[in-house]
């Protein structure tokens, strides 16, 4: 699936993938401490998170295709994306709050999940570096 | 009577998640500015492209955000909010 992506698009989709599940488990324990946990929130929580890591490669895909053409037509390309993906997130996140199989804060939250993983992504990468440096 | 002011709670729900969705027009415009000055770093230094292209990446992730709040704002306006605002009319009017 990957063999035609970009390596840099594929490495940061992995490490946003990899933050999501970590905070979806900090969020189902959450959600378990203060005693609202049920099945909804778990099957929110998945939903939401797939879609999550789904826009952030489209975004991704559509940088790569965009650094690859002239100043005005990335432009445009990213304004597409960014456009389609929105519509994209809207359609999902309106099926998650309408259908009650989902909990509502489990499919709201996680769209904030990639904003945390940017803001650990320096400590975490440093982190990531020491060990390799240690095992070497 | 009634029916006036659920419309009016209704009509100034929509209002409001259009007034919300003002918000998504920023990340389109900050992402495309972004990855032109990228192509432009590109341009200049085709060596740089990893770099810049993660750093981007990240940056549009960022930038992406702002439209996610609006976007939650929005979602909760149109499918949530109503609900409970008839709700609360419903049992101030008992």
């Amino acid at each position: 699936m990957f063999k035609n992506t970009n390596p840099t698009v594929v490495s940061e989709t992995k490490y946003i993938a990899f933050v999501t599940v970590i905070l979806s488990i900090l969020l189902q324990s959450v959600f378990l401490i203060i005693g609202m946990w049920n099945y909804k929130v778990l099957l929110g929580n998945i939903y939401s998170g797939f879609f999550v890591i789904l826009n952030f490669y489209l975004m991704g895909m559509s940088v790569a295709k965009a650094v690859d053409k002239d100043e005005k037509e990335a432009r445009n390309v990213m304004k597409t994306s960014m456009s389609l993906r929105g519509l994209m997130l809207f359609a999902a996140v309106a099926v998650g709050v309408l259908i009650p199989l989902f909990d509502i804060f489990a499919v709201l939250i996680p769209l904030f999940f990639v904003r945390i993983a940017v803001f650990l992504r320096p400590f975490i990468k440093k982190e990531i570096t020491e060990k390799g440096e240690k095992n070497e | 009577m009634l029916e006036i002011a659920v419309g009016i709670i209704l009509g100034c729900c929509a209002l409001g998640a259009g007034a919300a969705m003002i918000a998504g027009i920023g990340p389109g415009i900050g992402e495309g500015n972004a990855v032109a000055k990228a192509c432009e770093a590109i341009g200049r230094q085709p060596e740089c492209k990893g770099d810049v292209t993660t750093t981007m990446l990240m940056g549009c992730a960022i930038a992406e955000t702002t439209g996610l709040y609006a976007l939650v704002i929005a979602i909760l306006l149109i499918f949530v909010a109503p609900g409970r605002f008839i709700d609360i009319l419903l049992s101030v009017m008992k």
